[in-house]
């Protein structure tokens, strides 16, 4: 029987809590974890070993989230590393603009802290095609619409924010 | 001789006829031959009542009054009156009196408006003598302090029963010169109320002072101005912090989140290991809560400071101690220089405290960030232009620029699990609670450095309210 291998997972944040979290529920998930606490760090882990996707919180000391990606994308191998961003500044000054840059011009997907296992879970198996049961499928599919939605109206301007809420208000 | 004289002077018989007299009076009074003085005077048609004239020839001594007569015009004049006798014989009788009189009315008017001009200038002027008695007051300080001449300038300031200490009359009776000074007193009301004083000397002579007038003006609205001002920009920095307080919120949700998870996957799996990392990650989340808590509600409440007088070096050795054996362990030197002319000041030695444990903390952690060897905290005590001045500096990581333009604005913190990102906010609170001012210089991986700076005018200006 062929050896199942495993999806590599990069999961960057200063936050010991939230490193160990994230790893506990990706592991449970049946991933292999490598933890980084900031973006130099995770930028030599990327350097020994390319992983299958990074998990990559925005706010950090030393290197962000941002400058962790824009370095990244500089590089052949390393710009098609899929992430997802986790972060607890997508509404505020600390965080926003990198956000706005990040899913304008790179990783599309973001979750806001605080996450559930699942929808994490869920939203990292769609970006890697691997979502299998059709909870997990729905799941991932409403935390990406989410998203979608949720980069919409943060860019939209007031005359299409009146329209999207006149149809949302008509679905009711 | 007689016509040379500049006042209005007329000789007058023992039955008040009038019978010699200069220009000055005819151009005064107006024609005075064959008349009575009364009539020429005060056109009245018999003897004035307490009659100047009348006295001298009944006493023969000179007398002089203040009197009311009417002009030539028919204007009412206020004048002075010498009555002098006039004997044609020596040792006979008064013959004659010679009345010189001089106006008084362009002075008296002078005085009217002198008066007006007291009385209603918005602000407050008291004149007080050398044992600090008020001997005069205006309007505006009986309505705000009462009826209060004869009585000590301090007790009806302050309610106080010495002297003021750094009083600015006790100053202008010493050297005459002006003083200006900030106060704070107690109105009849009861109300605080909050002066700036100028005292000016009244001299006698040309070497003393006899009386000191003290003029002030109530500032009490522009201070409730100030601190609304600045209550108004502590609870911008609260509502910013409110902004940024989710963050940490959110984190802790997470670091909840993730322990019930663990703990859960934990009972599932019967793992003691994982049901303890789960509850550990609980229990530390929990605590971070409750720090977050408080420190938000020490951070949102305005406070002044309870000011002592204190030596800045002593405040700083307290920090060292407390931090010099965290710092050796990580390598790090941790040292302080007090600066030989750096003299007692008031300071909150609880606030301070609270400063230098932040700014050390800080700068700890950030030598702890960085790569290099040899890396040190020093904290240095001086004054500079009657400043006195805290620096905290290393030789760590250093700042990122887009981060220092966040530093004291934003609920932040770049020490991960560690602070609840309120420690320099709350520095820059107490630093402005002592009227000071804290800056940051610093360059990504060349260290940063702490400055605060307290005017000593204003640490001494906020423990004399503080006093009163």
């Amino acid at each position: 029987m062929p050896e199942i291998i495993k999806k590599k997972i990069l999961v960057v944040d200063d936050e010991k809590d939230v490193r160990e979290f994230l790893s506990a529920a990706l592991v449970e998930a049946g991933f292999d974890v490598i933890l980084a606490e900031d973006g130099n760090i995770a930028l030599e882990e990327v350097k020994k070993q390319i992983p299958d996707l990074i998990s990559l919180d925005l706010v950090m000391p030393k290197k962000s989230g941002a400058k962790l990606h824009r370095e990244l994308s500089k590089h052949k191998e390393w710009s098609k590393i899929p992430i997802i961003i986790v972060t607890g500044h997508a509404r505020d000054d600390l965080g926003k603009s990198d956000l706005k840059e990040l899913t304008m011009s790179g990783p599309g997907v973001y979750l806001e802290k605080p996450v559930k296992p699942n929808n994490y879970i869920a939203a990292i198996k769609k970006i890697l095609n691997m979502a299998t049961t059709d909870e997990e499928k729905e799941t991932a599919e409403t935390v990406h619409l989410q998203s979608d939605l949720k980069n919409i109206i943060d860019n939209a301007d007031p005359e299409t924010l009146k329209k999207l809420k006149e149809m949302i208000n008509k679905t009711k | 001789m007689f016509q040379q004289i500049p006042y209005n002077v007329a000789v007058i018989d023992r039955d008040y006829n009038i019978v010699e007299a200069n220009s000055n009076f005819k151009d005064y009074f107006g024609s005075w031959q064959n008349r009575k003085c009364y009539t020429v005077y005060k056109k009245l048609n018999e003897p004035c009542e307490n009659c100047p004239t009348k006295e001298v020839f009944k006493k023969g001594n000179p007398v002089v009054a203040d009197a009311v007569g009417i002009d030539q015009h028919g204007r009412k004049t206020h004048y002075v009156a010498h009555v002098l006798p006039i004997k044609i014989k020596k040792g006979g009788k008064v013959e004659y009196a010679m009345e010189m009189t001089r106006t008084v009315t362009e002075t008296d008017r002078w005085q009217q408006e002198y008066q007006i001009l007291f009385d209603r200038v918005p602000c407050y002027i008291t004149v007080i003598g050398e044992d600090y008695r008020i001997v005069r007051a205006n309007e505006a300080f009986r309505e705000n302090f009462g009826d209060v001449l004869g009585q000590h300038c301090y007790k009806v300031y302050k309610r106080r029963n010495t002297k003021c200490p750094n009083c600015p009359a006790e100053k202008t009776f010493k050297d005459g010169k002006v003083h200006q000074s900030s106060q704070q007193g107690i109105a009849k009301n009861g109300q605080k109320i909050h002066y700036a004083v100028s005292t000016s000397a009244l001299m006698r002579g040309s070497d003393s002072v006899a009386h000191v007038i003290e003029i002030s003006n109530d500032v009490t609205a522009m201070k409730r101005l100030e601190e609304k001002v600045i209550d108004a920009e502590r609870l911008g920095a609260v509502g910013q912090t409110v902004a940024g307080l989710a963050h940490s919120i959110k984190n802790i949700l997470m670091g909840l989140e993730g322990g019930k998870y663990i703990v859960s996957l934990g009972l599932n799996k019967n793992d003691k290991g994982m049901i303890n990392q789960g509850w550990e990650m609980l229990e530390r989340n929990f605590d971070k809560t409750t720090s977050l808590v408080k420190d938000f509600l020490s951070f949102s409440k305005g406070r002044l400071p309870e000011l002592e007088m204190v030596n800045p070096g002593d405040l700083v050795l307290e920090i060292v101690d407390l931090y010099k054996d965290i710092a050796a362990q990580s390598g790090i030197e941790l040292k302080s220089v007090t600066e030989k002319n750096v003299k007692s000041a008031p300071l909150d030695p609880a606030g301070i405290h609270t400063c230098l444990t932040n700014l050390v903390s800080n700068a700890i952690d950030a030598c702890l960030m960085s790569k290099q060897k040899g890396t040190e905290v020093l904290i240095t005590v001086s004054e500079s232009r009657d400043k006195l001045i805290f620096e905290v500096k290393d030789n760590g990581s250093g700042i990122d620029y887009e981060i220092k333009k966040k530093i004291f604005t934003t609920f932040f913190t770049t020490k991960g699990g560690g602070g609840t990102g309120l420690g320099l906010l709350t520095t820059r609170k107490i630093v402005q609670e002592h009227g000071g001012k804290i800056l940051v210089i610093s360059q990504k991986g060349k260290g940063a450095k702490f400055r605060m700076e307290f005017p000593r005018k204003r640490l001494m200006a906020l423990y004399k309210e503080a006093k009163v």
